[in-house]
């Protein structure tokens, strides 16, 4: 085949890729090596860097492949980087103690670390998270033996951690710590049942700017949230920047009987937020 | 071969059909959200893509400016918890000046930009300027603007930014970002 002119074979790209066939078939030149050379490169460096946290993290402990013991989704092509959904499914024979969620290239990359408490049902968990560029998404669970078993999700979105937080940091910081919960499903003493929380807190991460003042804000996150059942715990979670403004959590819990879901959620400005809730709502 | 080319071309309208309407310039800086659909323009300089800028480059003598912002690790971050920013790479040569896009910049950041290109162009208004940050990003039309406002006459924005460049299969380096003292 001749040399097509350059824009006559720019058409037929445009055309091959919205017709969904392989580019490579018109132009099986240097576009493609270029492109196999590209991704090879990538995927290097996407196995470096999560050698690197596994060493910061874990300390270089073994990590076995999730299979069924922890699953993880979350969307390839996330539609707004600062609230990207993560969900969590657990399905071990041996007791889960604990779940660490990284997202890789993020500069502060262990968003969250979940540990269960005694009136846990650690078998789904939900949140949303800020993504600051393209990158895998890990979630570890750890069982009660002390084995550490691994999930990965490729992410494409990017910028998350500069987003804006609403139109202004006053509105933004107004009812911080106010809380919702929702119970998921009817109440039966004994089994499990989930339950969604969502609390009001900017979650400032200091990257982003105020779209009044033009300056950065100061970082103001959520360090801490406890839940617990009669006093029972359900899980403490140590969270991070990387948590969405305004978190929303969907965990699973056994209410043995009528009680009281107390939540604690504590932030960098050493603020402490508490609320409970009686179960089943009354 | 005609046939091929009519459907393509039908594609080509269809798609810019579908595909968000660049936005309009603003009359002064944008102050809006940094990430997101941006100009198609910039009055007193000029747009430039990925093969355009690659052969420019090779000719070398042009400064290129990364106006991307750097992560900054907030004061009260927990003391134990792993702060590691990704290497970040830049258009092989470029200069990495986070800041120097915002809407509104801080006086001292404004006078270093200023100083700094000023000392890579040996004062030198007619010094070829590249500047980027990333794919939808406000940030280098903003920077582009500002250069432009100090009397650059030869000042290119490049929208496609990291993320063109990289999809180009092109090379990086890593750089380290450039502040006021």
């Amino acid at each position: 085949m001749t040399k097509a002119k350059p824009w006559f074979r720019m058409l037929l790209l445009f055309a091959a890729v919205v017709l969904g066939q392989p580019g490579a078939s018109y132009a099986a030149d240097d576009t493609d090596a270029v492109m196999k050379a590209h991704a090879a490169q990538d995927a290097a460096e996407h196995a470096a860097r999560w050698k690197q946290l596994q060493q910061a993290i874990f300390g270089g402990r073994a990590l076995a492949d999730g299979g069924n013991i922890i699953k993880i989704e979350a969307p390839e092509h996330a539609l707004d980087a600062a609230l990207v959904p993560v969900t969590l499914t657990m399905n071990s024979t041996t007791p889960v103690k604990g779940v660490y969620l990284v997202i890789d290239n993020n500069p502060s990359p262990l968003a969250s670390h979940f540990t269960f408490g005694p009136r846990a049902d650690p078998h789904a968990l939900k949140l949303r998270v800020r993504v600051n560029q393209y990158t895998f998404i890990h979630a570890v669970a750890e069982t009660s033996d002390g084995k550490l078993f691994v999930s990965q999700q490729f992410v494409k979105t990017s910028g998350g951690c500069s987003a804006p937080v609403g139109t202004d940091d006053a509105a933004a910081l107004k009812d911080i710590g106010l809380m919702k919960l929702h119970l998921l499903g009817s109440f039966t003493a004994g089994k499990p049942m989930q339950a969604q929380i969502m609390i009001r807190h900017p979650n400032f991460n200091g990257m982003q700017m105020d779209q009044l003042t033009r300056g950065y804000t100061p970082a103001r996150f959520i360090r801490t949230v406890d839940a617990s059942y009669d006093d029972a715990a359900i899980f403490h979670l140590d969270s991070d920047i990387s948590l969405s403004t305004d978190p929303v959590i969907t965990f699973g819990f056994v209410p043995d009987k009528k009680g009281t879901l107390k939540l604690v959620v504590s932030d960098s400005d050493k603020a402490t937020f508490n609320h409970s809730f009686d179960v089943p709502a009354s | 071969m005609r046939r091929g080319r009519a459907v393509a071309l039908a594609c080509c309208v269809w798609l810019s059909a579908a595909a968000a309407a660049p936005v309009p310039e603003p009359q002064g800086y944008w102050t809006g959200p940094i990430h997101g659909p941006v100009a198609a323009t910039l009055a007193g300089g000029s747009v430039i893509h990925t093969r355009k800028l690659a052969a420019l480059l090779k000719r070398g003598a042009v400064l290129v400016v990364d106006v991307s912002d750097a992560p900054r690790r907030p004061a009260n971050l927990a003391q134990q918890a792993p702060w590691l920013p990704l290497p970040h790479p830049v258009i092989p040569g470029a200069i990495w000046i986070p800041g120097a896009g915002g809407g509104s910049i801080p006086a001292d950041v404004d006078q270093f930009f200023r100083a700094r290109l000023a000392l890579a162009s040996g004062n030198d208004l007619s010094q070829p300027l590249v500047i980027y940050c990333h794919e939808q990003c406000w940030l280098s039309w903003n920077a582009a603007k500002r250069a432009i406002s100090y009397g650059y006459r030869r000042v290119y924005w490049f929208p496609d930014g990291m993320e063109g460049w990289r999809a180009a299969g092109l090379a990086t380096e890593v750089a380290q970002p450039q502040t006021p003292p």
